[in-house]
């Protein structure tokens, strides 16, 4: 993927260029604003990560004229303010996702991938299909090796965002916040319950596991 | 140069702008009673002496000369008050009662002159007294001239003048003194709130206004300094807490943290041993710390902020329920029943989020202390007060009486939960958003000892009727 990373902090830019190339990104980096912009209407990007404050333009700012120009490349934004109308705001701007800092560097990652993901599928879809897996998004069931398995509602919804993003590492705070749609931390780990619920589910009697823990970041389903 | 502290004072000042407006209206209304009086005199005089001359004009024009002369001396010596003088057209006086004319030459109409007379009194000093006379040409060239003593009038005009001159000193000095007394009082009221400034600003937050029981503007201004001051000491010494608290609480994870990287430093260094684990553990206690801070700064912008930000009208049983089912599976996989009563069509004014995040708070408490095979219950109802009431009741050990305010506070853990995961603070969120939304955090004993459970705790989040 090729990510741009508008970051004023050097340090904290210079880490996540190292841990995105790692992954196997390339990176350009723009140390505020107006290098940002810039950078963004001259290159092709498939995930723009933005720190919301910086000198002379500020992500959000950066982020409205970039879609008032018609540039619709996904944006994290990345920003100290936590609170709920600091978020509100930066995905009015047109921000896709917003992660407040100190983040995990999991987090991180898996934040990029589902955002540039999503762009691949843009289409509507009806049937969702990983490995033997299957769901009817109309119907709402879902079969494995043809076989149906009844899911609660939260279980279907959970299921469906590990399907869309499969083979990609997903974090807790991601299934909270996109399924759950909470932005808060829960002191216990109440969706690791969640999620051994499902998989008992849809792994049980089965050979082979396919919701698998990713140690440190969360949990990955694979085809 | 520098007035006196009084006289700059804004009392003052106003005394001094109504003082002017007063003294206008004072002045008015003295021009028009010297008008009505002293000026009244003066025109009734002139009306006299003016149908005098008319009356000594006709007897001129009916009998002549000679005629009028007897009648000014007939006059003259009679009791009348006037003063007369009779000239031939070379202003050579025939005849009257003053000798020399007061007019030195005498050409055009009827003409009004001033002039004075002279006078001896019983004690025969000789007296000057004001006069006033009307001239006129008879037909046949010569002038007579009638005048009175105005003498009388004038004194009277003066005393007039007079009593007006003293009751405007009097209005200007009673307005003065009346602006010093004004603002002496006012002064003496604000010296006591500016000693209060003066004494916050100088980093006493314990001075207080004196209230002084007059329920004036002063005592409401007074009254009001003192609660913001009130609040203010509450919410510093909240802050000083939390920052001790923090510094405990944040210290004692980061020593253990900075051990943990220098360990593993040094065995990269002697090149012996695997750091992966070290550093797996380093990173854990990093979330803890961030945990920790990213609550106390909850807490912290709520308190600060006051109110529950971006409120919104919802069913709080809506909420209760979806809280209720992201813990029901963690509630039984540890062997808890869970239970769950909500009362419909009830409506809460708040931050949902924030609600959630508190009701998840109180829930995480109660799996959390709970053992297996005890019980929980979320019951969403509207009490009698029309306050909705979130409320969570658990099996486990409970809180003792004396301890129930102070888990509240923050970072408070009891001793026997030191064992148990948590930075403390989940109350004191709780706490915040219940005050932040108006309501409040209730704790209670829950349904009692049975057996090994119990006796339980009951923790209620109350809200104001929406």
């Amino acid at each position: 993927m090729r990510i741009l990373i508008v970051e004023d902090d050097r340090e904290a830019a210079e880490a996540m260029e190292r841990g995105l190339a790692e992954a196997g990104n390339a990176c350009t980096r723009a140390a505020d604003g107006e290098e940002g912009l810039a950078a963004a209407r001259e290159g092709e990007f498939d995930v723009m990560i933005v720190d919301r404050m910086m000198p002379k333009m500020n992500g959000v700012q950066l982020i409205e004229t970039l879609r008032r120009e018609g540039d619709q490349t996904p944006v994290l934004f990345l920003s100290a303010l936590g609170e709920v109308g600091d978020r509100v705001a930066g995905l009015q701007a047109g921000g896709d996702d917003y992660l407040v800092k100190p983040y995990a560097f999991a987090e991180l990652i898996a934040r990029v991938e589902a955002l540039a993901r999503r762009r691949e599928t843009g289409s509507v879809q009806t049937l969702l299909r990983v490995g033997e897996l299957e769901m009817d998004l109309i119907g709402r069931t879902v079969h494995r090796q043809g076989k149906e398995i009844d899911l609660q509602p939260r279980e279907f919804q959970l299921l469906e965002f590990m399907m869309r993003h499969a083979g990609q590492s997903v974090t807790r705070t991601m299934l909270l916040e996109k399924v759950w749609e909470y932005h808060f931390d829960p002191q216990t780990n109440v969706i690791d319950v969640h999620i051994s619920r499902l998989r008992s589910k849809i792994d049980k009697g089965f050979d082979r596991p396919m919701l698998q823990t990713v140690r440190g970041a969360g949990y990955r389903l694979d085809a | 140069m520098r007035l006196p502290r009084i006289f700059r004072t804004t009392p003052f000042r106003l005394t001094l702008l109504f003082l002017a407006l007063y003294a206008s209206a004072a002045l008015t209304l003295f021009v028009y009673i010297y008008a009505a009086t002293a000026g009244e005199a003066t025109r009734r005089t002139d009306m006299e002496i003016t149908r005098e001359m008319h009356s000594l004009v006709a007897a001129y024009d009916r009998a002549g000369i000679d005629a009028l002369n007897q009648s000014l001396i007939e006059r003259a010596a009679s009791e009348r008050p006037f003063l007369y003088l009779l000239m031939d057209k070379d202003h050579r006086p025939i005849s009257g009662s003053i000798q020399e004319s007061p007019v030195e030459k005498f050409t055009g109409p009827p003409t009004w002159t001033s002039f004075s007379v002279t006078d001896q009194d019983a004690q025969g000093h000789t007296m000057k007294h004001p006069a006033r006379g009307l001239q006129r040409r008879l037909s046949g060239g010569q002038i007579i001239f009638v005048g009175a003593d105005i003498g009388a009038d004038e004194a009277y005009v003066n005393k007039i003048v007079h009593a007006l001159q003293g009751a405007g000193a009097l209005v200007v000095l009673l307005g003065l003194a009346g602006g010093v007394l004004v603002s002496r009082n006012v002064t003496r009221s604000m010296v006591g709130l500016t000693a209060v400034v003066d004494a916050v600003r100088n980093g006493d937050l314990g001075a207080r206004a004196q209230v002084r029981g007059a329920r004036d503007e002063f005592d409401e201004l007074a009254a009001g300094v003192n609660e913001m001051l009130d609040r203010l000491e509450r919410s510093m010494a909240g802050h000083r807490h939390a920052g001790d608290a923090i510094a405990h609480d944040l210290r004692s994870p980061l020593t253990r943290l900075r051990a943990r990287l220098e360990a593993a430093y040094l065995d990269v260094e002697a090149g012996r041993g695997d750091p992966t684990q070290a550093l797996a553990q380093a990173l854990e206690d990093t979330d803890g710390v961030l945990k920790t801070f990213g609550a106390v700064l909850s807490i912290a912008r709520l308190q600060a902020a006051g109110a529950a930000p971006d409120p919104v009208l919802f069913d709080p049983a809506e909420l209760a329920a979806d809280i209720s089912e992201l813990y029901e599976p963690l509630s039984e996989d540890k062997g808890i029943d869970f239970a769950a009563e909500f009362s419909k069509d009830l409506q809460v004014r708040g931050n949902r989020e924030f609600l959630a995040q508190a009701l998840a708070n109180i829930l995480d408490n109660a799996v959390k202390y709970t053992p297996a095979g005890g019980a929980i219950m979320l019951r969403v109802r509207r009490r009698s007060s029309g306050e909705i009431e979130f409320s969570v009741t658990d099996t486990g050990p409970g809180v003792p009486d004396s301890d129930r305010d102070r888990v509240v506070e923050r970072f408070v853990r009891l001793e026997n939960s030191r064992n148990q995961p948590g930075a403390g603070l989940g109350l004191s969120l709780v706490a915040a958003v219940a005050e932040a939304h108006g309501g409040r955090l209730e704790l209670a004993e829950g349904p009692g000892k049975v057996g090994e459970m119990g006796p339980g705790l009951r923790v209620a989040l109350v809200l104001p009727r929406a």
